[in-house]
């Protein structure tokens, strides 16, 4: 049986300045969990094609 | 394409992940972590607990100091010009230790941390060891020698609360022609530069005005801030009112398309946002939380005390006590850490408490009780309209306890 392949569980962009604001980004809670799914198959495939150095 | 991944390290459902094109931290799995060549973990052995905090916080909040000459009326670090500081020495002290736990970010702040002739001794401290500095300021003081210095570091936010007479009017004095130079000589050296905006009952308006200043000087994001009465906030009469909390998170989604820009909600917001009921799954995907003090987020105030938040929360320990940190992380933040367990109604009956954590406690804690609900979630309004025991206890409308 084949292994089971890594998945991504989440992700978060961009870099916080302040001391409060780890919060909602309105941008990507726009789009639903369908989404969120899809893009994570996605930043998954991309990070198996890269190794941590 | 190819994800340009920074490092990596290990936490009990896997690791985290720091991506640097496009910017991001990743929560992956066991399995990916090992498809990503990562040695095999202790925490991932059969025992460990799946409940546990993370093994460090992904990011530190270091207040830098209480100085700043800009005297603010609603500053929350009670703010002067001789304020104390963490020295450079400090900073980068407990840098070296933030590195060691595997810390990803920290964000500098103050009172005015461009104030402090050593900041970039400490931004550039910290990129040698490999966290990322991103910086809150005010950008009064700020000119071209400064903002080609501001290079080193990652996020720059300047705080820009409205446009015009509406920024002397949240601050307290005239500076948004100086907030607004600033921001064009960053945004000449750099891509990564946005606006932090305290929403406040005043300021809700305006909020349309500062979303074009984003637009027209195409800075990468808006950050609304909600007001919280701690410092000298703690004076003026600002939390939102309930039909504003209502809307913010409407606004904010209007302000995004509208504009076409990113908008953020601090995590204070989360009650106001979850109010709307968003996808769960898509909140947990997109790391959408309330309360994430001792979770994700540690601060340290200028005289060396680690907190959950540098809003809110009791001295966990020294953090310039070599050591300390680490030390203190992962038993400590009870306060915090234990609001999903402890939760009264009506959170403890919320489908999103395990994402909200009872919104924020530094507003809580300002109404007299830390581990209250957030007065401020439209939920809890709604609940104690409708319940006659609540409203004999009276807990959500107690006052701002004043010093």
């Amino acid at each position: 049986m084949p292994s089971r392949k890594g998945r991504v569980l989440r992700a978060t962009f961009g870099c916080n300045p302040n001391s409060s604001s780890l919060g909602v980004d309105v941008t990507f809670l726009l789009f639903g969990a369908t989404f969120a799914g899809t893009l994570a198959l996605l930043l998954g495939a991309l990070l198996r094609r890269q190794r941590v150095p | 394409m190819k994800l340009e991944v920074v490092r990596a390290r290990a936490e009990r459902f896997g690791g985290i992940v720091e991506v640097a094109r496009p910017r991001a931290l990743l929560h992956v799995d066991r399995e990916m972590m090992r498809e990503l060549g990562q040695p095999e973990s202790p925490l991932w052995e059969p025992g460990e607990p799946a409940q546990a905090p993370l093994v460090a916080p992904t990011e530190v909040h270091l207040v830098l100091s209480r100085r700043c000459a800009a005297g603010c009326r609603g500053c929350y670090v009670d703010a002067t010009p001789h304020g104390a500081a963490l020295s450079a020495q400090e900073a980068c002290g407990i840098l070296d230790e933030l590195s060691a736990m595997g810390v990803f970010h920290v964000a500098l702040g103050g009172g005015e941390a461009l104030e402090l002739p050593y900041l970039f001794e400490i931004a550039a401290h910290a990129r040698k060891v490999g966290i990322t500095p991103n910086l809150t300021t005010s950008g009064l003081g700020l000119d071209e020698e400064l903002a080609e210095r501001c290079r080193v570091f990652g996020q720059i936010n300047v705080s820009v609360d409205g446009v015009g007479e509406a920024y002397r009017r949240a601050r307290g004095f005239d500076g948004f022609a100086r907030a607004e130079r600033a921001l064009r000589l960053l945004r000449a050296v750099k891509e990564e530069v946005g606006v932090n905006c305290v929403v406040s009952r005043s300021s809700f308006d305006g909020l349309g005005s500062v979303a074009c200043l984003v637009r027209k000087l195409r800075l990468n994001e808006l950050e609304l801030l909600r007001f919280k009465p701690v410092g000298r906030g703690a004076g003026i009469d600002e939390e939102l009112s309930t039909d504003q909390a209502r809307r913010i998170y409407p606004l904010a989604r209007r302000l995004m398309l509208r504009h076409r820009i990113r908008v953020k909600l601090d995590c204070s917001f989360a009650p106001m946002v979850f109010w709307h009921r968003p996808s769960a799954r898509a909140a947990t995907f997109w790391g959408v939380q309330g309360c994430v003090a001792g979770d994700v987020l540690a601060a340290v105030s200028p005289e060396g005390c680690l907190q959950g938040c540098s809003f809110a929360g009791r001295a966990e320990a020294d953090a310039r006590v070599p050591g300390a940190i680490r030390a203190a992380w992962p038993d400590g933040f009870s306060s915090f850490r234990d609001f999903v367990h402890t939760a009264p109604e009506p959170c403890a009956s919320c489908e999103y408490l395990r994402l909200c954590r009872g919104g924020c406690r530094a507003v809580a804690g300002a109404h007299g009780a830390f581990s209250a609900p957030d007065p401020g979630c439209p939920r809890v309004q709604e609940w104690t309209a409708r319940s006659p025991l609540a409203r004999r206890a009276g807990s959500f409308a107690l006052p701002v306890v004043r010093a």
